[in-house]
């Protein structure tokens, strides 16, 4: 496989990983109002876990983990997602009992600092700041890939995955859950006042969105093979904010395209330019600061963001439902459109 | 359940209950102070199940605290609040909608992200369709219930005049569009007990007119409304019941016509232009 190819199927496979993310982040940010500042801590925790139970057994590794079970692909991805959603349950009952919006994102992203400084300084948990390292590729050995082939291939799988976990979101995203996450976000009280136990929603939420942070974390160390905990401070998180806010917070589909946008564009095709000489790092730095500027532009121009939450149409719903129309009949529909007519003021 | 009669007449020297109906709410003794400063102190009253009440008082009377703690939106300091037979003093606000007392805000507040329709259908209690496990493992239960709600919501948007805007995002619709749609969306969820914070507030009185229409056809469907009102025209017109707020306490409480001979009641509330009336 030629430079290219390898940088191309390189950079399908976190457009879909961070499609996975986005979707993540977006059913408790976009969907419930959730501020998750700690983010990206969920996705390392997801990666850690994945990593930690598919390697060996720490002995004569020169590593240091707990678990090294060895477990196969995909059970390992999914006791990453699982072990993602416990730290969810875990940080959901001490934080969104009590905060909400702002209090709520400062404790979150305290969360994740310390999170970080116990990875990073604990050893015997996940290598400590070395990270871990040499994770076995999935299906490597029976299918005989060689590096070359391992990454078109798990690119491939990466992209199924995302799209069934596309289809999972979406019928979240279009189930009565998913509008009772929606009216949680839009307004807690009246959520509560219309019988909503907005903690339990909000609960779901944060487990939903976990598992798939735990996922699209797990997903990265098998892809890469080794991960270290300065890959995931609180910036990171910022880039996949930036990936819904530029795609379109609330849209499922909107997400695949700010995954393309910033994600795969801006942060990954950066990466693979030249260093400019006598300036090391210097295009980490402007990739950055690019990714700052572009979100500002959006924010700023379109804050809904490219492809933005529709309104779900009556009539979608009533043919999805099966049913031939609604059984108001024409006279009450004529006398309401009369009947709008009749309030006051302006709109808005 | 009560027989109308509050359980310590003593602490409320004014209040005299007229009503010979059962209570579909009632609360003795309600207290809440806002940083030393008391919004409500020893409200006691009861709604009379199946009647419109209204809530009337000064602007600081603690009008709409109490609609806060009855609703649950807040809690109260002490007191205690009775729906029906059972006890749901500082139960949480969702849990007491789910008992059937539902409520309107004084600013509307609608899901503004949402269309006026899924307004309506976030309303109804309990839905499969918000188990995850349903959403996956029971699709047709969840399908079939859906069915329901969408009907019966299009039909109460018809009802109310809004089906013309079903599709609108609720943070589009006018000041008056807005008041309607939380009433419907409260009906929606079936209330027993609806709860309407200054439902006329700031509306065009054709629509005053409606509103109050469909105050009196939810009556007539057994549904007990409390609401706070200024309007005394309004009150006059639709409620068979008033209670008098201020500073916190029950004033009194009785009908329209007899709370104008009240002079307590005149110089809190009413003043100078009912004061001048000759007594009914």
């Amino acid at each position: 496989m030629t430079a290219v190819w390898y940088y191309v199927f390189t950079l399908v496979f976190f457009l879909f990983d961070y499609f996975i993310l986005a979707m993540g982040l977006n059913i408790q940010y976009g969907e419930t109002g959730i501020l998750n500042f700690a983010y990206f801590a969920f996705v390392a925790v997801g990666a850690y876990v994945t990593g930690a139970v598919s390697l060996p057994n720490s002995v004569g590794t020169g590593q240091h983990y707990i678990f090294g079970w060895g477990i196969p692909f995909p059970f390992n991805l999914l006791m990453g997602g699982i072990a993602t959603s416990l730290l969810a349950v875990v940080l959901a009952f001490i934080t969104l009992r009590r905060l909400r919006t702002d209090y709520l994102a400062m404790v979150l992203i305290s969360s994740s600092l310390i999170l970080y400084d116990i990875c990073n300084n604990f050893v015997p948990l996940f290598n400590g700041a070395d990270g871990l390292y040499n994770v076995p590729p999935p299906f490597a050995s029976v299918l005989k890939l060689t590096t070359n082939s391992f990454i078109p291939f798990f690119a491939a799988v990466t992209g199924v995955i995302a799209l069934l976990m596309w289809f999972v979101m979406s019928r979240i995203t279009s189930s009565p859950l998913g509008r009772t996450f929606r009216a949680i976000r839009d307004d807690d009280t009246v959520a509560a006042a219309l019988g909503k136990n907005v903690f339990r929603g909000q609960l779901k939420s944060m487990i939903i969105g976990s598992f798939y942070a735990g996922i699209g974390g797990g997903l990265i160390i098998q892809f890469s093979g080794s991960l270290n905990p300065t890959a995931w401070l609180p910036g990171e998180t910022f880039v996949v904010f930036a990936v819904i806010i530029v795609g379109g917070v609330g849209n499922n589909v909107g997400l695949l395209v700010g995954s393309l946008l910033v994600e795969t564009l801006l942060v990954h095709l950066t990466a693979f330019l030249p260093a400019i000489p006598g300036h090391p790092g210097l295009i980490e730095y402007i990739d950055a600061m690019l990714i700052g500027v572009f979100l500002m532009v959006m924010l700023w121009f379109r804050p809904q963001g490219i492809w933005p939450e529709r309104p779900r149409q009556s009539a979608t719903m009533v043919r999805l439902l099966g049913k031939r129309g609604p059984s108001v009949d024409e006279a009450r529909v004529e006398a309401d459109v009369s009947d709008v007519a009749l309030n006051d003021g302006s709109r808005g | 359940m009560s027989d109308g009669t509050p359980t310590d007449p003593t602490s409320e020297p004014t209040f005299a209950t007229t009503s010979t109906t059962t209570s579909a709410l009632r609360c003795e003794g309600l207290t809440k102070a806002f940083q030393g400063v008391h919004a409500v102190n020893g409200a006691t009253f009861d709604v009379p199940q199946g009647q419109i009440t209204a809530l009337i008082g000064p602007n600081g009377a603690g009008k709409t605290t109490v609609v806060n703690i009855l609703s649950g939106s807040m809690k109260c300091d002490s007191g205690t609040e009775y729906l029906g037979e059972d006890d749901v003093t500082n139960m949480e606000s969702f849990e007491i909608a789910r008992l059937g007392l539902m409520r309107t805000f004084q600013l509307s507040r609608e899901l503004g992200g949402l269309t006026v329709l899924e307004n309506l259908l976030v309303a109804p209690k309990l839905q499969p369709g918000e188990s995850l496990f349903k959403v996956f493992f029971r699709p047709g239960t969840v399908r079939r219930a859906e069915q329901v709600n969408v009907e019966r919501a299009l039909e109460i948007l018809g009802t109310y005049g809004l089906y013309a805007v079903r599709d609108d995002r609720a943070r589009e619709l006018s000041g008056g569009q807005k008041k309607l749609l939380e009433i419907a969306r409260a009906v929606m969820a079936s209330p027993r007990i609806l709860l309407l914070d200054e439902p006329m507030a700031g509306v065009n009185p054709a629509l005053i007119e409606r509103i109050g229409g469909y105050i009196l056809a939810l009556k007539a469907q057994g549904v007990t409304v409390l609401m706070v009102e200024h309007n005394l025209n309004v009150v006059e017109k639709i409620c068979d019941h008033v209670i008098v707020l201020a500073e916190g306490r029950t004033l009194a409480t009785g009908r329209l016509s007899e709370l104008r001979a009240n002079k307590e009641v005149v110089r809190a509330y009413l003043g100078e232009v009912i004061d001048a009336r000759p007594p009914s």
